[in-house]
């Protein structure tokens, strides 16, 4: 009903001073996702998220310092270095100068010292404030003096980026700045020591393809535009529109360049646990080796007793065991064995691939790196980790983890379980035969105890490539092969379907390759194994873990490869 | 003087603020979200803004957009009403940070008093009587139970950001205390995401008894009388009257003074209500103070003759009190009933819609506050009340008698009210005779209808 016409009015707009009232600057922004004015100071409370739809702001430099660092800790490097104009660009120096006032900082970066739960590290943090955070001399100087000085110092680096890339204002000077913090990047790795990046909106252009991307650890933010080219440039090249999340931190962890990504709110506490992963060196000293793997081979004898009278298995009946629907997956093993499994994802080239999981974690408290392939449990996890076939992708995820087991001398522990390396036509296209043989390659002379597991099924080269090991065991029902028993069946007998009898010449139940000295050990399985008994199964091989660590990772590597390299050319 | 007013909420209230305005020449913004386009206050204001979609939190919860509202318009004060942003210090800061009035206490005030233990705390140091309870947060149950030792059992157990019955337990024995503060602490954590407890005397049997306090930015701080608001159901207030049955001369001058020392120990500037506990012998205990105007104050304005609203916009304004203590003379009683749109008979489901029919009863001593009419849809996406009656007799008794009078005269049709049910409660031999407390509709059939949880 409308009565608005009818009321009569009591005051005459009209005459109303109008009283001037507005919001201060600084009370309120606008969120660009939602569209919705929120309270800065909120906001700030939130880690700069918008509390209205959660997307994330940018963050200022002086604001990340506080989210990520001890209070208090921050001591800051090389605030006063001199902007030059190599170019005489036009203006350029009363620019900076406005900036420096506008934003309190000095450049576009804030390098320095300080801790993360009591953990010291350098630190640098880009502002997007400052001429979209990009790389002009002084930019680049500061992040080369803090590596050099953290390589000095022996301490671990972690840089926050944002950046549009090089500063054009600066030319050619702009540009030698990505060649001089790789270099100082790659002389830090050299050193054996941890750099760890945490790519922010946005990070692009010549940052991009210099240090962001060479972390040891890349990490980034939720939703963060990571890219080269920018998405303006590469529409106007190509003339074509961009796909919907192209170039955003799911689509670069999807393909294979990110680490993983990490929520606002869990990044300390994650920085943290990467930081302790790197912070205990393994001791080591000068020993006789085979003495030492004598003993705790004897040792073993008792762990891995058997408990329980030999049945009549035939070898198919331990097939169909590892192959059962009700057996544990490498995820369930890595959730009881280790604490704090930290996922790093991705091969650097092409894919993230879902068969292998890989990471570091705690096992009793020392740190390592797992690789494992990784079957899934149902339908739908079983075709996204592509029933653990590994493709050309995964093998070089592990390569690459494993590599860096060995920069930080950490034992590598493989788990085993796949039918056999991904046949495809994709697989063939990317190099399935050169990443099985690169792995093998690279793991014959890797200087950190490696350790491998087969725990259901090690299908052919596809297992070898995580089992060229300092010892190999088998789960008691686990099988071990040059291929499926059907189709060696089929291959030599041109039927499939005498799968059964070709299992039991074949060889490939753990007993009968312990035998053969292709395995050490076989873990015995009380019952065999399903995810309701794996908790109580699990101690024994825990227990196993354990020796396996005491005794090989007081080795040296002269001792660890001469061991290794044994160990095959006998075979 | 405020010279244009923005009302930040809805209803009957906005209604009620708009034509205390209109009174005054002061002009008046509405603000009203899209399921309000045709409410009487958007109508009745002399502008009014649309703020967002009908869900509170996207309209009379956001405060952005009615801080735009507010700088389109020009306005230079807000009057948030009650419930919504009303007792929000957050709101209440942002609008002194943008240079606008807000008609109530300092955000400061509103964000101390909101925290049940610092505000328990102020009174305390002021000799205000408290229950008897913990002064310090309790987060785990072990030490609950000893707290709970001292105090003495039965012992309520409150969240200490806690309302509405939310996040609260009562133990009788020792045997039950574990699983009550287990319980409210879970309630506590999921509906405010706080877990912070606190422990006190459980008061058996009370009556609500608040005061309504007026304090200027001059310093001059008076009450006007109390409230009995012992009349509720799950918490919710339904009939609320001054003065009360229950309390003498004697005890209204010392309520009154304890009223008063705590609105001057919290530094309070504005209206306001102090609410009691008050047990069968005549001991009270300082519960917790209201920041805002309440649903209830018509009856305080008709046995006082005072404008609160006007007496809240005037101290906004900076000017002082229109009466002093000596000045104020309670006359006469008066009663308030909420009519809601709720169906009793269907455990009070709230029943929106259209009214088709509608007739409010007049006369001497009767007034009607509402922001309905005929035809009038009812939106389901705010609280159920509908209108106030208020009525205003010589004696307890007459206003009883003017009060079922006014009920039975009453129609409202299209949807279910609980306006039978009121005239019931009126209808209640305990209720005429002055004897209930707090507990009244859980141990009373009142037509039947049981309220025991």
């Amino acid at each position: 009903m409308n009565f608005k016409q009818s009321f009569k009015r009591t005051v005459n707009l009209g005459i109303l001073r109008k009283k001037h009232t507005e919001v201060p600057d600084g009370l309120m922004k606008r969120c660009k996702v939602c569209k919705t004015a929120v309270f800065v100071e909120e906001a700030r409370q939130n880690q700069d998220i918008c509390p209205s739809c959660g997307n994330y702001f940018r963050m200022h430099a002086r604001h990340r310092i506080e989210q990520v660092l001890d209070e208090g800790s921050f001591e800051e490097w090389d605030t006063d270095l001199e902007e030059k104009n190599p170019m005489g660009y036009r203006g350029y120096l009363e620019k900076l100068s406005g900036l420096r006032e506008k934003t309190g900082l000095d450049e576009a970066v804030l390098t320095g010292k300080g801790r993360i739960n009591g953990i010291p590290t350098a630190f640098g943090v880009c502002d997007s404030r400052f001429l979209m955070a990009s790389m002009g001399e002084v930019v680049g100087e500061k992040i080369t003096r803090a590596v050099e000085r953290a390589t000095k110092d022996r301490l671990p680096v972690i840089f926050f980026v944002c950046s549009g890339g090089a500063r054009m204002q600066e030319g050619m000077t702009s540009l030698m700045q990505m060649a001089k913090t790789s270099a100082a990047i790659r002389r830090h790795s050299d050193a054996g020591l941890l750099y760890i990046s945490v790519l922010t909106n946005p990070t692009t252009g010549g940052v991009t393809a210099s240090f962001a991307m060479l972390g040891d650890i890349i990490l980034a933010e939720p939703g963060a535009l990571i890219g080269f080219a920018g998405p303006r440039v590469i529409e106007q090249t190509i003339g074509q529109k961009l796909p919907a999340g192209f170039q955003k931190s799911e689509f670069l962890l999807e393909h294979g360049f990110l680490d993983g990504i990490v929520e606002r709110k869990e990044m300390k506490r994650t920085l943290h646990q990467l930081l302790r992963m790197h912070a205990l060196p393994m001791e080591r000293k000068e020993c006789s080796s085979e003495k030492q793997i004598a003993e705790l081979h004897k040792k073993l004898e008792t762990v891995f007793a058997r408990r329980k009278p030999e049945e009549g298995m035939e070898a198919w009946d331990h097939v169909s065991l590892a192959r059962s629907a009700e057996r544990p997956r490498s995820a369930d093993f890595l959730a009881l064995l280790f604490d704090g499994f930290t996922e790093l994802h991705g091969d650097r080239c092409f894919r993230d691939d879902p068969s292998v999981i890989g990471g570091l974690a705690f096992f009793e408290g020392r740190p390592v790196t797992v690789i494992a392939q990784e079957k899934g449990h149902g339908t739908k996890e079983n075709v996204k980790r592509n029933f653990g076939m590994v493709s050309p992708e995964g093998y070089r995820k592990a390569q690459r983890l494993m590599k860096q087991a060995e920069k930080f001398h950490r034992p590598v522990l493989f788990f085993v379980d796949t039918p056999g390396a991904f046949c495809g036509m994709e697989a063939e296209e990317r190099g399935q035969g050169e990443a099985i043989a690169r792995s093998l390659y690279d793991l014959s002379a890797l200087k950190t105890p490696v350790f491998s597991l087969v725990i259901g099924e090690g299908g052919s080269g596809g297992a070898l490539a995580f089992a060229l090991a300092d010892e190999v065991w088998m789960m008691e029902h686990a099988v071990y092969s040059i291929l499926s028993p059907e189709g060696f069946a089929s291959i030599l007998w041109k039927d499939s379907s005498r799968a059964r009898e070709a299992a039991k010449v074949m060889g490939m139940t753990a007993d009968q390759l312990k035998k053969q000295g292709m395995v050490e050990e076989v873990i015995p399985e009380e019952v065999p194994l399903t995810l309701e008994n794996l908790p109580k199964e699990i101690g024994r091989v825990r227990e196993g873990i354990r020796l396996f660590l005491d005794t090989y990772g007081i080795f040296s590597d002269e001792e660890l490869l001469k061991h290794r390299w044994e160990r095959f050319r006998i075979m | 003087m405020i010279q244009k007013l923005l009302i930040a909420n809805r209803g009957e209230i906005a209604v009620r603020i708009i034509r205390a305005c209109r009174e005054m020449g002061i002009a008046t913004v509405a603000v009203y979200s899209e399921a309000d386009k045709d409410s009487l206050h958007t109508q009745l204001a002399d502008e009014a803004v649309c703020i967002g979609p009908a869900p509170s939190k996207d309209s009379y919860l956001n405060m952005e957009r009615i801080l735009s509202a507010a700088m389109v318009t020009g306005a230079d004060a807000v009057h948030p009403g009650f419930g919504f942003l009303s007792e929000n210090a957050r709101f209440a800061e942002v609008c002194e940070k943008c240079g606008l009035t807000f008609v109530g206490p300092s955000s400061n005030v509103i964000r101390a008093l909101g925290n049940k233990q610092i505000a328990r705390n102020t009174m305390v140091s002021a000799g205000i009587p408290v229950i008897p309870g913990t002064d310090h947060p309790i987060l785990e149950v072990e030490e609950g139970e000893k707290e709970a030792d001292r105090i003495g059992y039965p012992v309520i157990v409150k969240a200490a950001l806690g309302g509405g019955g939310k996040g609260m337990r009562t133990a009788w024995t020792r045997e039950e205390f574990s699983q009550a503060f287990l319980t409210a602490k879970k309630e506590a954590e999921s509906a405010f995401g706080d877990g912070t407890m606190y422990i006190e005397h459980f008061v058996e049997h009370p009556r609500h008894i608040e005061f309504q306090i007026l304090a200027d930015s001059q310093g001059n701080v008076i009450h006007l009388g109390e409230r009995d608001c012992s009349i509720q159901r799950n918490h919710q207030k339904m009939i609320e009257e001054s003065p009360s049955a229950a309390i003498s001369q004697e005890l209204r001058s010392a309520m009154g003074k304890a009223a008063v020392g705590a609105a001057k120990a919290a530094g309070y500037v504005n209206a306001g209500t102090i609410e009691f506990l008050l047990e069968g012998d005549g001991r009270f205990y300082f519960m917790e103070m209201n920041t805002r105007i309440q649903v209830e104050h018509p009856v305080t304005e008709l046995v006082t003759g005072l404008d609160l609203v006007k007496e809240q916009l005037r101290i906004a304004s900076g000017l002082p009190l229109s009466v002093s203590q000596e000045e104020v003379r309670l006359e006469g009683h008066a009663i308030e009933c909420r009519i809601n749109a709720e169906n009793p008979v269907k455990g009070f489901r709230p029943s929106p819609g259209k009214i088709s029919e509608l007739h409010f009863p007049g006369g001497n001593g009767v007034r009607v506050d509402t922001g309905i009419y005929s035809g009038y849809q009812v939106p389901p996406y705010y609280d159920s009340m509908v209108a106030k009656l208020i009525v205003h007799g010589k004696t307890r008794e007459e206003a009883i008698a003017k009060m079922r009078s006014a009920l039975g005269e009453t129609i409202l049709s299209g949807i279910d009210t609980n306006i039978d049910y009121q005239y019931e409660i009126l209808s209640d031999p305990d209720y005429q005779a002055g004897n209930f407390d707090i507990e009244f509709l859980n141990t009373h059939r009142i037509g039947g209808i049981s309220n025991e949880l």
